[in-house]
């Protein structure tokens, strides 16, 4: 076999660390091969991708030093954040931007555009507005205007790190049709649907080195407790945690009504966005939010809260909420991307915001912090910037900071997004926690594990309507549902 | 979220948006040199005879672009009236002093300021930042590493937007910010600049790695040149900056000449 990429003796570390990212790391890839790269986060496998494909040093300017570095000629990268790798405002303007640079002649830029929507199986009109697309689609149209570089190797960066399920099987069933004849290296934490594709697998540790490089099958099955231990999403996980876990769900029912909902609407201007018949939610209970794309999930969440405008009956604790006037002391509300939600400096600023606005005393904030700060494991880094934290600490710190102040009914929108399998075991965790000492959840997710798991009601969402409302079974930890 | 507004397009649409971007730069310095109030208010008319009738938005949302310039226009005008000098007094009242030469600066004033929002609107209604840069590219040669990241610039606005929304109901649901308007002003800053400096970097690499840079030749997905249309904008404002001025001098409102 022919190599196709390589670097020998690579030593490369960023500005402002102490130590060195990669130290004389070589490796080489052969042409026609499909490759996944797994490891810890941190441990610099996109930052490898970017030294093979030529990225660092040329566009992102990374100190680094290598004996050989083989670049291939023709090569595309798919970076995971779908909302930042566009610069054209319509699907086929971005296109026509990648034939535009490589000096595709103007007159044949629309057939192409045309075939490679088509290969990347996105069948929309060419001139429709990126903005319109769902996360899937997005990814694969970023496929499409790499393949319009012709590229021999793709590097695929976590492309589904912020896709939903039915996203993820969507791009990989399209890598796998485009991909058949090209050298393909992936790095990605949910592994499910890549593992059936990949033939050589490379395993990094914490330190960036090379730990396992081999056949895919057998270095799984060999590396198995490894892989678990890095957080990555691979078949079988929830079988694996769930038998480990000892399960034993205790069944919280109370008698208390948290929310009592009926001819219940919220509004987006004029326009009804969600509606709920009727329904009452229970202290203890767990509610998954589940539905399609866009069905209005997360404008029922943003109802509740009344982030928008709504009318009906709607009643806390036998209340009317009208008659609340401080709804966020009695709900608390997560949202997807917790970035959005840090109002302050250090980690226990952040949790003690809310208690400092209610003007509680200095020594009960200092208590109530310091005990959550314990709870949700974030202790060391309570002096640190919220920004300055791993993904599955912000997440954690963002629950931690919006239950603060003792509130009973948890809103949650895809609280588990984009979070690796430890951290996503670690958040439910903690709030089955909750849960069991009478709290209610209400959680928007589209994983079905959790909702069989972990939810005792499923509420379904279908075009802005509250359809269905069931009891989840309760049965054996056994038989877990293909994981995400 | 819906951002987009359906509108009709127009001859003034299919110009080329390099040359409209010239005349209408060229009207813009021009406005500055009329000093007789009977040609500005003729040429504000023409300019607003344009705007409703071949901008191809609907009459709402006309209005509703217009209302802040009118306000422009009655702000610029008011102050110009209520406190400048002059020697014919109308009506005096503590600082406020209104005279007729003052009235008339300020009117003209005011149709100046009408004037330019006008120019303005009629181009950027008209106009998609897509092709005002491929035109631009292609007829007045600016380099494309400038047109590509101002293109990509634009789409960052929308996502911003959303986000703003997104940061002001993470507020609420901690319950509001109660410290000044700095305090603020920080909260809504600082998440929204390091999402944007982070997505901008991001977006550069990606260009990059779509082989996007400065030294090789490029095509152009949209060729922009000049059909009749152009024709029809040059006579246009000719005939309108024409007619404004013959009939101002010679058929004025009001018997003024020269407002200075």
């Amino acid at each position: 076999m022919k190599p196709i990429a390589s670097v020998e003796r690579l030593r490369l570390k960023f500005p402002g660390k102490d130590t060195l990212l990669f130290k004389d790391l070589s490796i080489t890839f052969y042409e026609g091969e499909k490759v996944l790269l797994l490891g810890p986060s941190g441990c610099g496998k996109s930052t490898l991708l970017q030294v093979l494909s030529g990225l660092i040093p040329h566009s992102i300017d990374v100190p680094m030093k290598a004996e050989r570095v083989q670049l291939p000629d023709h090569w595309g990268y798919v970076f995971q954040d779908p909302d930042s790798q566009f610069c054209m405002p319509f699907v086929d303007e971005e296109i026509a931007f990648a034939l535009e640079n490589i000096g595709v002649p103007r007159e044949q830029m629309k057939e192409r555009i045309e075939n490679l929507l088509e290969a990347v199986g996105l069948f929309v009109d060419p001139h429709t507005d990126i903005h319109t697309l769902s996360g899937g689609m997005k990814q694969r149209l970023a496929l499409a205007s790499v393949l319009a570089l012709e590229p021999d190797v793709l590097f695929l960066d976590e492309p589904t790190a912020m896709i939903d399920e039915e996203g993820t099987k969507e791009i990989w069933q399209t890598v796998k049709q485009i991909a058949r004849d090209k050298t393909v290296i992936i790095v990605e934490h949910k592994i499910d649907h890549v593992l059936d594709f990949v033939d050589r697998i490379i395993l990094l540790n914490d330190q960036g080195k090379i730990i396992a490089d081999g056949q895919a099958q057998t270095v799984f099955s060999h590396y198995k407790d490894v892989i678990a231990s890095q957080g990555i999403w691979y078949p079988g996980v929830w079988d694996e945690y769930m038998a480990k876990r000892q399960y034993r769900r205790s069944v919280v029912q109370q008698e208390e009504k948290m929310i009592h909902l009926r001819q219940f609407r919220g509004y987006r201007l004029r326009d009804v966005k969600i509606r709920v018949e009727e329904a009452t939610v229970r202290a203890g209970e767990w509610i998954a939010i589940t539905g399609k794309n866009g069905a209005g999930k997360s404008t029922l969440l943003h109802a509740l809260m009344k982030l928008i405008r709504t009318d009906g009956t709607y009643e806390l604790y036998g209340e009317d909420s009208k008659r609340v006037k401080q709804l966020h002391r009695l709900l608390a509300f997560v949202f997807q991307n917790p970035e959005f939600q840090f109002v302050a400096n250090s980690v226990r600023e952040e949790i003690a915001y809310s208690l400092r606005l209610e003007k509680r005393k200095e020594a009960e904030i200092a208590e109530t912090v310091e005990r959550l700060l314990r709870r949700f494991h974030l202790w060391e880094q309570q002096n640190q910037h919220p920004y300055q934290l791993s993904m599955g600490q912000k997440r954690r710190l963002s629950v931690a900071a919006s239950i603060v102040s003792g509130q009973r009914i948890f809103l949650l929108d895809e609280p588990t997004f984009g979070q690796d399998a430890k951290n996503t075991f670690a958040l439910l965790e903690l709030l089955e926690s909750y849960r069991e000492q009478g709290a209610t959840i209400l959680m928007v997710t589209h994983d079905e594990n959790i909702v069989k798991h972990f939810a005792t009601r499923r509420w379904v969402i279908e075009d802005g309507r509250l359809v269905k409302d069931e009891p989840i079974s309760q049965h054996s930890p056994q038989a877990a549902v293909p994981s995400v | 979220m819906k951002w987009n507004i359906h509108y009709r397009e127009t001859w003034l649409h299919h110009t080329n948006p390099s040359l409209k971007l010239m005349v209408l730069l060229l009207l813009f310095i021009g406005v500055l040199f009329v000093h007789n109030p009977n040609v500005l208010i003729n040429f504000s008319l023409g300019l607003l005879l344009l705007f409703m009738l071949y901008t191809g938005y609907p009459w709402k949302f006309l209005l509703l672009f217009f209302l802040p310039f009118f306000l422009v226009f009655v702000s610029t005008a008011s102050s110009m009236i209520l406190f400048g000098e002059g020697k014919t007094t109308w009506f005096r009242w503590g600082l406020i002093h209104v005279t007729e030469e003052s009235f008339l600066r300020g009117m003209h004033l005011g149709f100046r300021a009408l004037s330019f929002a006008l120019l303005g609107l009629l181009f950027s209604l008209t106009t998609r930042p897509v092709c005002l840069f491929y035109s631009l590219m292609q007829q007045l040669k600016l380099k494309p590493k400038y047109a590509y990241s101002f293109l990509a610039g634009v789409r960052l606005i929308p996502m911003m937007i959303e986000e703003f929304q997104t940061v002001r109901n993470a507020l609420k649901v901690r319950g509001g910010v109660n410290n000044g308007l700095f305090e603020k002003m920080k909260r809504y800053a600082i998440p929204l600049l390091s999402q944007s400096i982070r997505r901008a970097q991001r977006i550069a690499v990606a260009m990059e790695a779509k082989r996007f840079s400065d030294d090789n030749e490029r095509t152009f997905y949209y060729e922009i040149g000049f059909g009749k249309n152009d024709i029809m904008l040059v006579v246009v404002f000719i005939v309108v900056t024409a007619v404004a001025y013959y009939a101002g001098v010679h058929y004025p409102y009001i018997p003024v000449e020269d407002v200075r």
